[in-house]
C-alpha cells in the first residue's frame, strides 16, 4: 500500500532540494561578503551590512561543503523525473534559452563540485596569507555559482515544477 | 564600544588533513584539473555511463536514445568522468616532492572555473540560438 502518492514523494523531495539550497546559499552569501569586506574593527553596534559580515566565516566551512554535496546529491536524484516529466514539455513549448539555463546550471554544479576540497584547504588554513586572494576567489566564485543555480532553478520550477 | 575583529583569520586549529601537505596537492590539483576534465567531456562527449530513466537502464559509456526507450542522461556519466580521472590525476601529484607540487599557481583554481564560463556559453549555443 502507498502511503503517499508518487507526486507527493517527489514533491517532497524538490522542497528538500530548495530548503538546502536556501541554506547553502544563506551561508555562502555570509561568507562571501565576509570574505571580500572583513570586519576588522567597528566601534558601536554597526548596521545591518557591519552585522550581515561579521560572521565567523571559516566555520561555515566544513558545513558549506555537506550542503554543496547533499543539494548535489537530491538534486541529482530529482533530475531524473525532471528529464522525462519536465525537460520534454520544456522542448514542446519551444522555451529553448530556459532549456539551455538549465543544462549550464548543471555544468556549474558540477565544477562547483571539483573545487570543494580546495575551498575547504584554504578556509580551514586561513590563517596563512598565502592562501588569501585563492580563498576569496573561490569562495565568490562558488557563492556567485550558487546564486545563478538558485534562480535558474526558481525559474524552471514557475516554467514547470511544483504542482504541474 | 563593542569591538569586533577579523572574521577570516579566527579559525580553529587546523585538523590532521587540513595541515598536511599531500591533502593540499590532491585539493589544489583537482580544483585545477577538475573543470578543464569537465569541459572536454563536454566537448568529446565521454561519459562514463549513459542513463535512460524511463527504463532505469545503465549502459557503460555513451550510448543513444533508443527508440520507443525515452531520452538518454549522460550529465551523470559528465560528472562522473570527471570525479574519477580529476580523483587520479590528483592522486598522482601527490606522489611528487613538495618542492614540485609547491610551484603550482594557487591563480588556476579560482581563474579555470572562471575561464570556464565563457566556455559552457558557447558549448550550450544550440539553446541560445535555436530558432
Amino acid at each position: 500500500m502507498d502511503i503517499i502518492s508518487v507526486n507527493t514523494f517527489w514533491t517532497i523531495w524538490l522542497l528538500v532540494h530548495l530548503l538546502l539550497a536556501v541554506a547553502l546559499l544563506g551561508a555562502l552569501t555570509h561568507q562571501a561578503v565576509s570574505a571580500v569586506m572583513p570586519v576588522r574593527q567597528v566601534a558601536g553596534p554597526g548596521g545591518f551590512v557591519t552585522r550581515f559580515r561579521a560572521v565567523p566565516a571559516a566555520g561555515y566551512a566544513t558545513a558549506i561543503c555537506v550542503l554543496w554535496i547533499l543539494t548535489f546529491i537530491v538534486g541529482s536524484y530529482i533530475y531524473t523525473k525532471y528529464r522525462i516529466y519536465i525537460r520534454i514539455p520544456i522542448e514542446q513549448a519551444g522555451y529553448w534559452k530556459t532549456q539551455g539555463f538549465f543544462d549550464f546550471k548543471e555544468h556549474v554544479a558540477s565544477i562547483g563540485l571539483t573545487l570543494l576540497p580546495a575551498y575547504w584547504f584554504f578556509w580551514k588554513n586561513a590563517q596563512d596569507p598565502q592562501y588569501d586572494t585563492a580563498r576569496k576567489m573561490v569562495t565568490v566564485y562558488l557563492a556567485c555559482a550558487c546564486w545563478f543555480l538558485f534562480i535558474v532553478g526558481h525559474v524552471l520550477n514557475n516554467v514547470r515544477g511544483f504542482g504541474s | 564600544m563593542s569591538t569586533t575583529t577579523s572574521t577570516t583569520r579566527a579559525t580553529p586549529s587546523p585538523s590532521s588533513l587540513a595541515s598536511s601537505t599531500k591533502f593540499k596537492t590532491f585539493a589544489i590539483t583537482f580544483a585545477i584539473v577538475g573543470p578543464v576534465i569537465y569541459m572536454v567531456c563536454l566537448f568529446f562527449n565521454w561519459p562514463l555511463f549513459t542513463f535512460h530513466p524511463a527504463t532505469n537502464r545503465i549502459a557503460l559509456g555513451w550510448e543513444a536514445a533508443r527508440s520507443g526507450e525515452g531520452p538518454n542522461m549522460t550529465w551523470y556519466g559528465w560528472t562522473a568522468t570527471t570525479l574519477l580521472a580529476g580523483s587520479v590525476v590528483s592522486f598522482l601529484a601527490t606522489l611528487f616532492p613538495e618542492t614540485v607540487t609547491r610551484k603550482i599557481p594557487l591563480i588556476l583554481v579560482w581563474l579555470i572555473p572562471f575561464l570556464a564560463i565563457p566556455y559552457l556559453a558557447w558549448d550550450l549555443r544550440q539553446w541560445w540560438f535555436h530558432p
